[in-house]
């Protein structure tokens, strides 16, 4: 079951009207959060339940015992500290390891094996990746960094850490939570609000539409094209790239939209994963808007510390961008692709930082420089820069292997094949862009007044529009949405 | 070392890092204003801060400390280094 498909239907409404009709107690509402979470969780995958319950037990039991032997006055860490954050770190990211990578890295070092003249090799190792696996692992390592260096007090009980670790809109594909924002939610009642309970709705309609309609409408022009890129030709190349940049950014920014929903409409506050990250006008700035929890997690867990420490990586800022990158394309697939999307990623940010200093050379020398990147053209130069590398780099993400990667990039620009492709008439695809630059542009300021407008309408008005898009989407949404890119990672 | 010159300090650092002579304008005279919020320093530019400031002061800034709260704003800026138990001064 996803928060897309019909069974949620069902679903939801049970748990939510146990969740507020019982006790207005944290114990009764975080019982009926778990219970419904471990449900959801098993519709995916019964059998790989006890591996979320038993790592999430013994990152419990690690923090607790942190909690207990807080880090001294003198700021010497003893050996028992950091032997327990080695237990919690050895159980999240060994079983990590071995469900996500082990298949890879066998696989990648049979082949290297292979490639040098070795006969024989390993056997490929075929392993069922447990759903959400990369997402939970990193709220639990995130919180219990957090209680090892001191910035959130331990938690206390078994049921507020194990419905913030499994939390069902979240557990198959983020938001990451944060302890520090999150605990102290679980651990006090919520109140039923009406106000929340509108934005929460109003947060799930439009998330739904995003996920139901736009990217299940746009993946017709993807996958025909990416699964056999020789057989197309160049325009249908660049309409099919153009299609998986909207495609992704609507499956997960609508899915951690009906998460954030979800959470509203039971009282809590999820963390924001998209903020119009088609606006950007770098890359720096695009990765603060796209995937927000994730990127934050890296930054400050791993990029931070890597940088500000003591070691070899201390103030290597751009070295530092390279290793998150690589580490952020592993996070999202065991496939060379991914670690090739990562490394161009972070690559690019190492040339964007030392643009950025040569900049500022002249920036030091003559402040017109300075006039001139504050400029409209200078802007959507590096807009066009920007998404630009974007698009280009979902080549890689999206293909199935390097190789086909590379026979879709070279029909970018080669011509040949085919320019016919099966799918929906043009009408839905011009209705999509059109919905896309109106949701971006609302932003800015000009524009928020609409927005602003739009909420102040009486209830009844906007209860008549959220009805008109239901039947929309009854009408137009292809039947069977429900899978989400994201949740494979 | 008093806080008006840490505070030069670290617009200094802004005016030549970032903002090439706008920085005091940016903060407005408000040292309570949030970085972030303002676009005054980015998550990358705390990072070059901290590490600006913790080798001109040789001081080490926790982990515990290295966070929002205590380093988002002019004002807990100048605080926090000002209070560090090994602040001696610049370098």
């Amino acid at each position: 079951m996803s928060l897309a498909e019909v069974e949620f239907a069902f679903f939801f409404p049970i748990v939510w009207l146990l969740y507020w009709l019982g006790p207005r107690r944290a114990g009764w509402q975080n019982a009926v959060l778990l219970v419904a979470s471990l449900v959801f969780y098993a519709t995916w995958s019964l059998q790989l339940l006890p591996l979320l319950l038993l790592t999430t037990a013994v990152d419990y039991v690690a923090a607790s015992w942190l909690g207990k032997h807080p880090k001294p006055e003198d700021g010497q860490e003893h050996g028992g500290r950091r032997w327990v954050l080695a237990l919690s770190l050895v159980s999240n990211l060994g079983a990590l390891g071995y469900f996500k990578y082990a298949g890879f890295f066998v696989q990648s070092l049979s082949e290297l094996l292979h490639l040098v003249g070795f006969q024989g090799g390993f056997a490929v190792l075929h392993i069922a990746l447990p759903i959400g696996i990369s997402f939970y692992t990193m709220t639990r390592v995130g919180a219990m960094l957090d209680v090892y260096y001191g910035r959130i007090p331990a938690c206390r009980s078994p049921l507020v850490f194990f419905t913030f670790v499994s939390f069902f809109p979240q557990v198959i594909a983020g938001p990451i939570g944060r302890g520090g924002d999150l605990l102290p939610q679980y651990e006090v009642p919520r109140r039923l609000d009406a106000e929340r309970l509108a934005s929460g709705a109003f947060a799930f309609l439009v998330g739904f539409f995003m996920k139901a309609y736009v990217a299940e409408r746009v993946a017709e022009y993807v996958g025909p094209v990416f699964q056999d890129p020789s057989a197309y030709a160049r325009g249908l190349h660049w309409l099919s790239l153009f299609a998986y940049a909207t495609q992704v950014f609507c499956d997960f920014a609508g899915y951690s939209l009906l998460a954030i929903g979800t959470g509203r409409m039971f009282g809590l506050e999820l963390p924001e994963n998209f903020r119009r990250p088609l606006l950007s006008t770098s890359l720096m700035e695009f990765w603060r808007r796209w995937h927000i929890s994730l990127n934050t997690w890296l930054f400050d867990y791993i990029y931070g510390p890597m940088t500000t420490g003591t070691g070899f990586m201390r103030a290597r800022y751009r070295l530092g961008f390279i290793v998150v990158f690589l580490a952020s394309g592993l996070w999202h697939g065991a496939m060379w692709t991914f670690v090739l999307w990562g490394f161009l990623h972070g690559v690019a940010l190492v040339v964007a930082d030392r643009w950025d200093q040569f900049y500022k050379t002249l920036c030091r020398k003559d402040r017109r420089y300075v006039q001139l990147r504050r400029g409209g053209p200078y802007k959507v130069a590096a807009w066009g820069l920007t998404q630009g590398f974007f698009l280009l780099t979902l080549i890689p993400f999206r293909a199935p292997s390097l190789g086909v990667a590379w026979t879709f990039a070279k029909g970018l620009v080669v011509s040949g094949g085919s320019s016919q492709l099966e799918a929906e008439g043009p009408a839905h695809l011009v209705l999509i862009a059109g919905w896309l630059v109106a949701y971006h542009v609302i932003d800015f300021e000009r524009f928020r007044q609409w927005r602003e407008r739009f909420f102040a309408l009486p209830t009844a008005a906007r209860g008549v529009l959220y009805g008109l898009v239901i039947v929309f989407l009854a009408m137009f949404a292809p039947v069977g949405a429900g899978a989400f890119i994201y949740a494979q990672f | 070392m008093s806080y008006a010159m840490i505070r030069a300090v670290v617009v200094e650092w802004l005016d030549d890092q970032y903002h090439f002579g706008d920085a005091e304008k940016l903060i407005g005279g408000n040292d309570e204003l949030s970085f972030l919020d303002r676009a005054i320093l980015d998550s990358l530019g705390f990072v070059k801060l901290v590490v600006h400031l913790e080798d001109l002061y040789r001081i080490k800034i926790d982990r515990k400390n290295l966070t929002r709260v205590n380093f988002d704003g002019m004002k807990k800026i100048v605080t926090y280094v000002l209070s560090h138990k090994d602040y001696r001064g610049p370098r």
